[in-house]
């Protein structure tokens, strides 16, 4: 059910959720803006205790930003979250425009056990197979490497995308598909040129959302990568702490500009990316 | 005449020096050299990777391997790299945490190391802490001083000096109190500062030995001098000696109230000074003291966490990881590490420098003349790692409600009876 339009209240109530609105909207955004405002703080100020403050010494952003880029290995956190999230995007896609049409156009014995496996996978919580993908990544020689987190990213996220895409077939006319077998082009080529051109909204809709997924992934990025040479971006903030100290302001710095990528790409395809989350959903 | 006296001074010296240089080339030692490390954040980093190259430059002959593991991360690993013989040497440190490694018969004895290459001298003030059922099993390469940093304005201010006694101590902090100030900042959202004062308190109340026998699980908890130790505890905090809602500040946070003024001291380690100074307090305000006596027989037992390097015993390139180790324990080498270019620590070696600084000046001195009880590791290094947890959860509920204390000892030697 949609809620009833915000004009049809009454004045009273309308004024009201008007001056609310922004009040909610502060304190909603009052971690985010808190981050941003350590961001272009200096270190000093935290030992001061002056957290909220003006600070004393002047604004630190350029200094705090600039040690994000030059002097630390953000670069190389930013570069290995690349190489990590648009394999696994392409790849889990890929996968699941294959299996989607696998599953969605023909009809054959075990089609839905085989579709309720896929699914059936994102209901394992990934604390359960936090220990065993260790150990298997390890015994697989690909622990701490970008390719260990890139092959169980699209392994993990294709049973989420082969729900989606398979939905998003069955939704196809089946006429053009049948239209097609009687003038006798091969599955192939039917697969190629009728099907896939028909599911770029959807193709679109999912590289936007499991590219997102997969770049504020924190967990696995911890449990299976721990060098900087292969960790990601939202694991290798921590690296601003020293041994004893936490450096809270070049982490706001940090992870500020760990979140410009996702974000960006949200409002570039935002038209993309609410499709994406209603398209399964509406089924 | 005197020139010439000059001259063959310094070529005695030159000598002296080469013999020990070619000591620590290890007579030509070469080979493969695998060393697992864990020193990862930037500066120690920096440093582990600078000494592997001027070791190789000493050493020509020998190729290292050195692998960089997260420090955290290298706490699980170590049993792994050990027991998979991929390693010569690793990174670890002194104390109990060496008990599984040494029982288990993973780190090699280097006694003899210790013996010809005069490390019982110039080390001497780890020997203990390095020495297991007879064995001794590394070397360390650092440690730093823990003790009291204090206001010194503030104490001028009040007519008050650094205390030596328990008695001045809580005349002291009566004082303070009467100002309105709290007499010591703390944090103990993540327990372990609740630890240092443990340590320090038990230490001075009952000793170092006593302290030993209880975090190896030999004492039970609710030993009456265990007793003794909270009791003290309890002095202070129901003179309201520590600052309020200390459980919500992480050790960091708890330094906003030094700086400005609201408490006027911290139990904490030399890592303390740096922050404390880009604040804006100078050395003038800035001052350290041990922490005081409480019973006048018992000698000062101090806590110093000491980093070092062990030889695995399974290690293929012994011969290498020899002379890597005599390299590290050298003057020279530890003058160099621990300068505040670099770690900004304390050097174990008696012969080596430290940087003119009046915090590393004064910790040095303290464990080297003034720590006659013993160095500890500190409690979560020297007791096992349950029970550290379980113990400084209690240390932390004490803090915050001293009428707990029997529960609290209750839990612990619960504890104690499972996990010894």
């Amino acid at each position: 059910m949609f809620p009833r339009p915000i004009q049809q209240y009454s004045p009273a109530a309308r004024i009201g959720y008007q001056a609310l609105l922004p009040f909610a909207l502060l304190v909603w955004l009052i971690p985010l803006l808190a981050v941003m405002w350590f961001s272009v703080k200096s270190g000093d100020d935290f030992t001061q205790g002056n957290y909220w403050g003006w600070p004393e010494g002047g604004l630190e952003g350029v200094t705090n930003y600039w040690m994000v880029f030059a002097e630390s290995d953000m670069p190389r956190y930013l570069w290995n979250s690349v190489v990590i999230t648009v394999p696994t995007m392409i790849g889990a896609v890929a996968l699941s425009c294959m299996t989607g049409f696998a599953l969605g156009v023909y009809r054959f014995k075990g089609n839905l056990l085989i579709f309720f496996m896929f699914v059936a996978g994102n209901f394992v919580p990934f604390q359960i197979l936090m220990v065993p993908v260790r150990d298997l990544t390890d015994q697989m020689g690909l622990y701490d490497t970008r390719m260990g987190l890139i092959l169980f990213h699209i392994a993990f996220q294709t049973g989420f995308c082969t729900l989606f895409m398979r939905n998003f077939i069955r939704a196809l006319p089946r006429e053009l598909i049948e239209a097609a077998r009687v003038e006798g082009v091969s599955e192939y080529r039917i697969f190629w040129y009728v099907v896939l051109p028909l599911m770029r909204p959807a193709i679109a809709a999912l590289c936007v959302l499991i590219f997102t997924f997969i770049w504020n992934d924190f967990f696995w990025a911890v449990v299976l990568t721990q060098s900087p040479e292969s960790q990601p971006v939202t694991a290798g903030i921590t690296a601003f702490n020293a041994q004893f100290r936490a450096m809270y302001h070049l982490m706001s710095a940090g992870s500020i500009v760990a979140a410009i990528p996702p974000v960006a790409m949200f409002f570039l395809m935002q038209k993309h990316f609410i499709a994406g989350l209603t398209l399964g959903a509406v089924k | 005449m005197r020139s010439i006296f000059k001259t063959s001074a310094a070529a005695l010296a030159a000598a002296t020096m080469l013999s020990g240089a070619a000591y620590a080339d290890g007579h030509g030692v070469s080979g493969p050299l695998r060393i697992f490390s864990d020193m990862s954040n930037p500066a120690p980093r920096a440093v582990m990777e600078g000494m592997v190259e001027r070791f190789t430059e000493a050493n020509p002959g020998v190729e290292v391997e050195l692998v960089i593991t997260d420090r955290e991360a290298w706490k699980t690993q170590i049993r792994n790299v050990l027991q998979s013989g991929t390693a010569d040497i690793v990174n670890w440190y002194a104390g109990n945490r060496m008990a599984p490694y040494v029982e288990a018969g993973l780190f090699m004895d280097i006694s003899d190391l210790w013996e010809e290459g005069g490390l019982t001298e110039t080390l001497a003030s780890t020997q203990g802490s390095m020495t297991m059922d007879d064995g001794i099993w590394g070397v360390p390469y650092t440690y730093y001083q823990w003790g009291v940093y204090y206001r010194e304005d503030i104490f001028a201010e009040l007519g008050l000096e650094a205390p030596t006694t328990w008695e001045e101590e809580l005349s002291n902090c009566q004082a303070i109190v009467d100002s309105g100030r709290s007499c010591y900042t703390i944090g103990t959202q993540f327990l372990w500062t609740a630890g240092g004062w443990f340590d320090y308190l038990n230490m001075r109340t009952n000793g170092y030995d006593f302290h030993m026998e209880l975090t190896a699980g030999e004492v039970p908890w609710t030993d009456d001098r265990v007793r003794a130790t909270f009791e003290n505890w309890q002095t202070l905090i129901d003179m309201g000696a520590f600052i309020d809602d200390h459980q919500s500040y992480s050790w960091q946070e708890a330094l906003p109230f030094m700086v400005n003024g609201e408490a006027t001291a911290y139990l904490m380690g030399n890592f303390a000074v740096a922050p404390l100074r880009e604040a804006g307090l100078s050395d003038d305000q800035l001052g350290f003291y041990q922490f005081p006596q409480i019973d006048a027989s018992i000698e000062p037992g101090e806590d110093a966490p000491t980093d070092t390097f062990h030889i695995a015993a399974n290690a293929e390139n012994v011969e290498a990881a020899e002379a890597f180790l005599l390299f590290v324990a050298s003057a020279e080498n530890q003058t160099l590490i621990n300068n505040g270019d670099n770690l900004g620590q304390l050097p174990v070696n008696s012969e080596a420098g430290v940087d003119d600084d009046e915090f590393l000046n004064a910790g040095f001195d303290m464990l080297s003349n003034n720590a006659g009880g013993g160095i500890a590791q500190f409690f979560d290094r020297d007791a096992p790692a349950e029970m550290a947890q379980v113990a400084m959860q209690g240390f932390q509920q004490f803090m915050v409600d001293p009428s707990t204390l029997d529960q609290v000892l209750q839990i612990l030697e619960g504890a104690r009876q499972r996990i010894y």
